[in-house]
């Protein structure tokens, strides 16, 4: 067996351990070299496994489309909870104002949308932004108060969700036209909302 | 074949949590939204790191690790647990990559049969010659990116049977290519990766030089 045999046969006994490559493997430093390498690379391989972290978007995806879906249903009864009044205490109005945060937005799009105001760019989205994030220092803490163990997935949930609409924002003022960044814009807010709407629903009876 | 094929629990989490796996299962069927968050964060990084090493792109890896757990998911009320969660979960995410590159047009196997040929990535008398050697150990992000760099055919079948586990009758049921072809490509990744890793190590080398 020569090198480049010796090579072909790597294919089908990958370690070299055939009888005839342990001959020329013994004669020939380049192919046991060539091996050990192949070997190591085999062994670092295994080290590429579970060894990246999906970014917290793929969750929140999957939840948005199982809520859609139907296939998380609210659950009819969970004793260890308090009431919604007992558990949020001051944080309930929560709620309405993440809805008020949709709504202000979509009329915000809306108008976005009329032909001829499309020069006039309003940054309504800003204040409403500053807004938003006093709401999520006043989420955090309910979670961290309630929920502990979900304060460190929220927390990264609301700084990834604020940064799209920070980032989609920055599109829609440079591109006023740019439909698709109006989508996105949207589609961040919806996504926000949808983070509120998630507390709030752990929190229910 | 590696410990831990078709496996997808986190290292960490993988004793005694049958019992939990099979109540939070359970508990997924009902809707409860607490159970699906733990069954993906339990399987989460296997998934995802399979898809991105597939694809080598993280956008289409998050999605792709988004749609295989939407799939599963969407059919666990019929998972009646005859095989493992993890294995029904990996099979699911590897067909979902496939399927994905397929759409994508590209080659999930190399066309080439055999070990024999003259292409440029046959055997060759000068490997191994005077180049860098590959001594020590192998840094995972140089062979991640290494593993990136290879042709999407050669990366599919090195990816399912060097980093998941499968033994090449498997990958040539799953992929659709013969064993014998599985065998080849799975040669010719490796010695294009060791190819690889050796000019990122002669191009480092060089770069400390001149600094």
């Amino acid at each position: 067996m020569d090198c480049v045999e010796l090579q072909q046969s790597l294919a089908e006994v990958e370690d070299g351990s055939g009888v005839e490559q342990r001959a020329h493997l013994r004669a020939c430093p380049a192919c046991s070299a060539l091996v050990q390498e192949l070997n190591l690379i085999v062994t670092a391989a295994g080290e590429l496994q579970a060894a990246d972290e999906p970014s917290p978007r793929v969750w929140n995806s999957i939840e948005i489309a199982l809520r859609r879906e139907g296939l998380i249903r609210p659950q009819a009864k969970q004793p260890v909870v308090a009431s919604f009044a007992t558990r949020w205490g001051a944080a309930r109005w929560l709620v309405p104002a993440a809805a008020m945060l949709l709504l202000a937005v979509g009329i915000y799009v809306r108008r976005e949308s009329q032909p001829p105001q499309v020069a006039q760019q309003p940054h309504v989205a800003v204040p409403l932004a500053n807004a938003s994030d006093m709401d999520d220092a006043d989420l955090i803490q309910e979670v961290a108060d309630n929920a502990p163990a979900m304060m460190t997935q929220y927390r990264e949930n609301l700084r990834q969700v604020n940064e799209s609409i920070r980032d989609a924002q920055g599109v829609v003022d440079e591109s006023p036209n740019d439909q698709e960044a109006r989508r996105s814009l949207m589609d961040a807010y919806q996504q926000k909302s949808m983070l509120f709407e998630m507390a709030m629903d752990r929190s229910l009876p | 074949m590696r410990p831990g094929k078709g496996d997808l629990t986190e290292p960490r989490q993988q004793q005694g949590t049958e019992s939990s796996e099979a109540e939070l299962i359970e508990r997924a069927k009902l809707g409860d939204a607490e159970a699906f968050q733990a069954l993906y964060d339990k399987h989460k990084r296997r998934v995802y790191s399979l898809c991105l090493r597939m694809t080598a792109n993280t956008a289409e890896a998050e999605d792709l690790a988004q749609e295989a757990f939407l799939q599963l998911y969407r059919k666990i009320a019929t998972f009646r647990g005859e095989s493992a969660f993890s294995t029904w979960l990996h099979r699911l995410s590897v067909n979902v990559v496939l399927m994905h590159l397929r759409k994508k047009s590209l080659p999930v196997v190399s066309l080439e049969e055999t070990t024999q040929g003259a292409d440029e990535d046959s055997p060759k008398r000068d490997f191994g010659a005077d180049d860098v050697a590959l001594a020590g150990s192998i840094d995972r992000m140089q062979l991640q990116r290494a593993v990136n760099d290879l042709p999407p055919g050669y990366r599919t079948i090195f990816v399912l049977h060097d980093v998941e586990g499968y033994e090449h009758n498997e990958i040539a049921k799953i992929a659709g290519c013969s064993i014998g072809n599985s065998k080849s490509q799975l040669h010719k990744a490796r010695m294009k990766l060791r190819d690889l890793l050796k000019m990122n190590r002669a191009e480092k080398a060089g770069k400390s030089r001149v600094g």
